[in-house]
Formats: structure tokens, C-alpha cells, sequence
């Protein structure tokens, strides 16, 4: 659906450019997730698929359309959802989702049933007469998201959705965004929560320093060749056993119950795993040729902070 | 339409819903207006009794003295509270603020008047004893009325004098007063119509000063709600739902400029209704097409103005606290320069023409060139221009640092 090629963008005043040569392709259907360290280009790149900023250089296609031809010819199939409270908190809900109905020109009848749709897919009914300054933060990111939905858009781009919400809310809106992915409707997410991007999307990019440092399906990204093994053990290794495996696995790493191998043949996994429960140390979890994306989030962006 | 539509209800909804813009909109100009049509209603009523007291002293107790001291009274308009023994019980009378104003009558008052026995050298000074917060306007006119009635006072006695020496009785007779030619007092008007109306009341001064105060005051609930909606994404987001920024302004300069109609409507009603209960001047309407079309347009010419300069001011400030200082102190400049709070003709000559500086003091012109003048269009053209330049000016600045802050 997306095709985004040699995309740079440079604030003015700034020493390095925003976007340095952005290359992604985003799929038609699905939660794309879109990662990245604060400054690393994310909002940016979100502001430009939004309309609000303009590319320096490089394109952006969507169906083999420019972005520009696209958005004057479809106004409401590309929606944001900043991760600001973007409404008005004097007004109802139902006033707030009225008004954005409005903004985009939409008739009363259209407007009303888009309305009552987007309560439904968010359930503010209960809340729908309530003004928003009133709301509790969940709430808030519904309406927020409701309000995104208006114009029943093909490309939904949500900037950190779940930010300061309760558990449940967040089940909520996560169970929400992943039931909007289907009905050929794109996606794109981008959070810090490493585990709601591994719940929800299936395609992820990581972006740094303006540029694309990996991108991929998710299974893609955390597939290890290398034969990746992590266990968390029933109880601690016994010494002599921790030694005899060290002397076979130079690289092992314990830590408590904890196991970790950077590398292990798929052949010899059973027989591993049947010693530790040999020794009493049943392996309670198994983690094997498969990266944790976290990791390799840090591996990819490095440790250092950023702000 | 439908998203012109949409703006529109929104700022409504948002405005009915800010207790204190609506408050600071149209409860305190009311406030304002009846509080000082009533204060202020003495000091434009040529003939208004004034509050301030005031006593004689006769020290004299001779008929003459008697009878200025009763012409005396039927000419002043100051509150009379009778006579006083001695020059010490007035003074401890204005000490005590009971009175502004004694006029003590020498000893030998009678005797030294035209008709009188003492000789011409022996002139005893009448003593005016003034407290000293009185206004020097006032003391003059007091001093004025006490020397005007004992001129005539004295004339009356050389003429009487004159018949008995010369055995005329028609001049003894005679009373100077009745020779008197009177002055009246009219309004100039600039249409010429209505020439024998009498000045304007207070309340004339007062509605179109505070109407004009409390529009540029939009100043409050407009940033509020725009600096709002910049700092939580809003704008963006209606940027993103690509709602041209015209449509955004227009958004909400037409709400404002309907509020500002209404206001001067309430004013108006204030003006005519609920000055006169509480026992002030009715306001006196201009009457004719041409004069009400002059008066909308003066209107309509500050909304513009304030409107405008609003959302220059929500452009400007970061916070809605920056708002309200920002425009809040500037709206008290604007109206003390400009002579809403303290009317121009009071101040000195270079505080007149610092408050041709500010756009209040443009509107007030125009509003007084068709309340008070009777002036017609093309006499209100002029005011409604300069507020429509500045109007513009403001604009056009709030456009650029929009634009150039504002994410395309």
C-alpha cells in the first residue's frame, strides 16, 4: 500500500536532518509497527504521512499514487491520532465527535451514524454525554482514537496511543487497534512498549538517527540463525553440573534460574534439556532461535540515552 | 459550510460554557456602565444640585447681609445647610467634612455697600473658607456664584440709592436681575438636528466607554480556547483532517464579532432601561437610518478591532496565563490612554494626544460623533476606518506567526 522511498527532511537550525533516506514499504492490511528511540525521526515521519510537514526529498506513494494526489483525492482515508489529548475538554464527548465530524464535512445523517460507530468501536456510549475534562486518562485515549476514526480511514497512523493508561484500558485499546487492522485497513503504531508491538503488529521497522536500521515481519526480525537459547530453569543450576556444561558451552551465561546460550545446534537441545531435568532443574521456559525484540532494539539503536 | 458550521457551534458551545469570559464579557461592562453613569451623573448635569455642603456665616446680622445671603442661596446649586454662628464653628464644620464650602459675611457687610453708611475706604473682604479636597473647578464656580450675586446685589443698591437721591422710583424699584440677559447651555451637533437638546447625560458618556472596554476583552475566552487547542495537538489535528487555516480563523472571528454585537446590544439596554431604574439618566438614541447605520458601523468597526487584536494576542502568548496579563493590562492601557476610564477632556494637552495612540480612544470618537454630535455615516467613516486599519494590522501579524510557527 505504502511506498516510501529516499525520504529526508532537515529542520531548519538543526545539525542533522530528521529523516536521512527513509526506504519502507508498508503493506496494505495490518498493524505496522514503527520503533525508535526519542529524536529518531518517528514523529516526523508520521507528521509527513499526516500532511503536516513536507519531505525535503525522496516520495511517498500509496497504491502507486503520490501522497499529495492521494490525500486531495481521498481527504479523510489518512487519519492521525497524535499522542497529545487532541479534543476539546469543555465538550462532550458526543460534542467533541460531532465537531471532528463536521471538520470533515460529513452530512448529519453521515455524520450521526460515523458518530454512533465510532462510540461503538471505542464504547464511550456510557460516557457519551460526559465533558472530556471529566474523563479518566483511558477514556481520554479512546475519544481520542474514536475521533481518528471518523472518516473510516484506510491508512490510521496512532502516535503512542497507550500512554498513561490502566492495564485494562490498554487491553482495551490494543484488543481495539488490532480488530481495526483487518478490513483492509493499514496501521501504523508507534510505541516504547516493546511487548505491545510484539502482541499487535505484524510487520515492524526500527528507524534511528533518521534512517531505517531494520525492517522486516516480526517473526523475520526476532528469527535467530544462530540457534538463540534462553531458559528459565525450576531452580538454580547445581554447581557441578553449571561446570560441566560450561566446559561444553563456553559462551553459557546463568543468572539464577535464568539460562542464556548465543548459540546451540538444534540437535542438541533435547539432550540438554532432558540432563537439566535430570539434574532437577526442569526447564520451565524456552525461548530457542528467536530473538526478544527488545534486545535487539538495543542492540540496533545501542545504549546510550537520548534525551 | 458544514465545517464553517461546525467552528461556529464549537466556539459557541465553548464560550457559554467559560463562566468567567462570559462574566468579564458582559456582567462587567453592565456593572461598569451602571456604576459610573450614577457616579458620574452630577458632573454632567449643568443643573444638578451638588452633593457638596456649604454654610454662611453672618457676622454682619444686618438686612443687607440677610438679603444676599437669601439671594445667595436661591442661586447656588450646592447643598445648603443653613448658617453658622462664627468663623471657628465653620472651620470646625469643613474640618469635620460636614460642608466643602463657608462663606463668612464681615461685620460691616451692609454698611459697606453702595447704599450704605461707612465710607468708600472702609471695604470689609467677604472670606471663603474651602476645604481643601474640594475640586479647584468647584471652588471657582462657588467664588463665581458669590461674586456674581454681589454684583448684582450691589447694583440693585446703587440703583435704589441713585432713585432716592434723584427722586426717580422706577430705579428704585427697579431689580437688576431682570435686566439679565440668560445664557443657555446646548449641545453642539455635528447633523444640526434636535438644537435645543440638552447636554448629554453621563449615561451617554459611560455605555460607549465600557461598551468598548468590554469587547476588546474577547481577548479572553478567544486565547483560552486557541492556545488550548495549539498546545494539545488540535490544530494539528485539523491541519491533518486538511481544514484550511482560513477556515480556522474564520472560525472564530465571526463567533467574537457576533458576541461583540450582542454586547452592544445589552449596553445599549442598559443604557436605556436599567440607568434610569436605578435612578440615572436614560441613554438617548440617535434617531434616523442614516444615524443607527453610523452607530452599527462604529460598532461593527470595533468588533473588528478587538477581534483581531485578540488573536493577535493568542498568536503571541505561549500560555493562556500570558493571554490574560498580555491582553488583560493591555486592554487597562489601551482604555486609560485612551479616555474610557477618565474621560480626554480631562487630561492635559500631551495625555489628549497620547491618546490618539489607542485604538480605544478611535472608538470612542466614533461612538461620541453619533451619540453625542447626532453625526450621520459619513461623520462615523473616519473612527471606523483607522479601527479597520488596525484591525487589518493585527491580523495580518497574527497570520504571520501563525503561519510560521504553525506545521503546514
Amino acid at each position: 500500500m505504502l511506498r516510501i522511498r529516499g525520504l529526508v527532511h532537515h529542520y531548519p537550525r538543526q545539525p542533522q536532518p530528521a529523516l536521512a533516506g527513509i526506504d519502507l514499504d508498508v503493506p496494505g492490511e495490518g498493524v505496522f509497527g514503527l520503533l525508535g528511540p526519542n529524536g529518531a525521526g518517528k514523529t516526523t515521519l508520521i507528521s509527513i504521512l499526516a500532511g503536516l510537514l513536507d519531505a525535503d526529498a525522496g516520495g511517498i506513494d500509496i497504491d502507486g499514487e503520490s501522497l499529495a494526489a492521494y490525500r486531495r483525492r481521498h481527504p479523510a482515508a489518512i487519519a492521525l491520532v497524535p499522542q497529545e489529548h487532541a479534543f476539546y475538554p469543555m465538550l462532550t464527548v458526543t460534542e467533541n465527535l460531532r465537531f471532528f465530524a463536521g471538520v470533515l464535512g460529513l452530512g448529519r445523517t453521515e455524520a450521526r451514524a460515523r458518530v454512533a460507530a465510532a462510540s461503538a468501536a471505542t464504547q464511550l456510549e456510557g460516557v457519551a454525554g460526559q465533558r472530556a475534562e471529566t474523563l479518566s486518562g483511558g477514556l481520554r485515549r479512546r475519544l481520542n482514537l474514536a475521533i481518528g476514526l471518523l472518516g473510516a480511514p484506510r491508512l490510521l497512523l496512532l502516535d503512542e496511543p497507550t500512554v498513561g493508561v490502566d492495564p485494562q484500558s490498554r487491553a482495551f485499546l490494543l484488543d481495539t487497534i488490532r480488530g481495526l487492522a483487518g478490513d483492509g485497513r493499514t496501521v501504523i503504531y508507534t510505541s516504547h512498549y516493546m511487548d505491545e508491538v510484539e502482541a499487535l503488529c505484524s510487520r515492524v521497522a526500527i528507524i534511528d538517527h533518521g534512517r531505517v536500521l531494520a525492517a522486516d515481519t516480526l517473526a523475520g526480525l526476532l528469527h535467530d540463525d544462530a540457534g538463540r537459547l534462553a531458559l528459565r530453569l525450576a531452580q538454580p543450576l547445581p554447581a557441578a553440573l553449571a561446570a560441566r556444561l560450561a566446559a561444553q558451552h563456553p559462551a553459557l551465561h546463568t543468572h539464577g534460574c535464568e539460562v542464556l546460550l548465543p548459540a546451540l545446534e538444534p540437535a542438541a537441545l533435547p539432550a540438554l534439556l532432558t540432563e537439566l531435568a535430570a539434574a532437577g532443574c526442569p526447564a520451565q521456559a524456552v525461548d530457542y532461535g528467536r530473538q526478544n525484540l527488545e534486545t535487539l532494539f538495543m542492540r540496533l539503536t545501542r545504549r546510550s540515552l537520548r534525551d | 459550510m458544514t465545517r464553517l458550521l461546525a467552528l461556529w457551534r464549537k466556539e459557541t458551545i465553548a464560550l457559554l460554557r467559560d463562566r468567567h469570559g462570559l462574566a468579564a464579557l458582559f456582567l462587567m461592562p453592565m456593572i461598569f456602565i451602571l456604576v459610573m453613569s450614577l457616579a458620574l451623573r452630577d458632573a454632567f448635569d449643568v443643573g444638578a444640585a451638588s452633593d457638596l455642603g456649604y454654610a454662611i456665616v453672618d457676622l454682619d446680622h444686618s438686612a443687607a447681609s440677610a438679603r444676599y445671603a437669601e439671594g445667595l442661596r436661591r442661586l447656588l446649586t450646592f447643598r445648603d445647610t443653613g448658617m453658622l454662628a462664627d468663623e471657628a464653628a465653620a472651620r470646625a464644620a469643613l474640618a469635620d467634612g460636614r460642608i466643602g464650602f463657608a462663606l463668612v459675611l464681615p461685620a460691616g457687610f451692609g454698611a459697606a455697600q453702595p447704599d450704605g453708611a461707612a465710607p468708600r475706604e472702609a471695604r470689609p473682604a467677604l472670606r471663603l473658607l474651602v476645604d481643601p479636597v474640594v475640586p479647584q473647578a468647584l471652588q471657582t464656580a462657588f467664588r463665581l456664584h458669590t461674586e456674581a450675586e454681589l454684583g448684582r446685589f450691589q447694583a440693585e443698591a446703587l440703583l435704589q440709592r441713585l432713585g432716592r437721591t434723584l427722586m426717580i422710583p422706577e430705579l428704585q424699584a427697579l431689580d437688576p436681575a431682570t435686566l439679565a440677559l440668560p445664557v443657555e447651555v446646548l449641545a453642539a451637533r455635528g447633523s444640526g438636528r434636535d438644537p435645543l437638546a440638552a447636554l448629554p447625560s453621563s449615561v451617554q458618556q459611560s455605555v460607549p466607554a465600557w461598551l468598548i472596554f468590554s469587547m476588546f476583552f474577547v481577548v479572553i475566552p478567544l486565547s483560552a480556547v486557541f492556545i488550548a487547542e495549539r498546545q494539545h495537538g488540535t490544530l494539528q489535528r485539523l491541519a491533518s483532517q486538511q481544514l484550511p487555516y482560513a477556515l480556522v480563523l474564520a472560525g472564530k472571528l465571526l463567533p467574537f464579532f457576533v458576541v461583540n454585537q450582542v454586547q452592544a446590544v445589552l449596553m445599549v439596554l442598559v443604557g436605556l432601561y436599567l440607568v434610569p431604574l436605578a435612578g440615572g439618566e436614560a441613554l438617548v438614541l440617535p434617531a434616523g437610518t442614516d444615524a443607527l447605520a453610523a452607530l452599527w458601523l462604529v460598532s461593527a468597526a470595533v468588533s473588528a478591532a478587538a477581534v483581531c487584536w485578540a488573536l493577535l494576542i493568542a498568536s503571541l502568548a505561549r500560555t493562556v496565563e500570558q493571554a490574560t496579563v498580555i491582553g488583560g493590562v493591555g486592554n487597562i492601557l489601551m482604555g486609560a490612554v485612551g479616555g474610557i476610564m477618565v474621560p480626554a477632556f480631562f487630561m492635559p494637552a500631551f495625555m489628549q494626544q497620547l491618546a490618539q495612540l489607542s485604538p480605544m480612544a478611535w472608538a470612542l470618537e466614533g461612538f461620541h460623533r453619533v451619540l453625542l454630535q447626532h453625526g450621520g455615516s459619513a461623520q462615523a467613516i473616519g473612527p471606523a476606518a483607522a479601527l479597520l486599519c488596525f484591525a487589518l494590522a493585527a491580523l495580518g501579524a497574527a497570520l504571520i506567526l501563525n503561519l510560521r510557527s504553525r506545521p503546514r
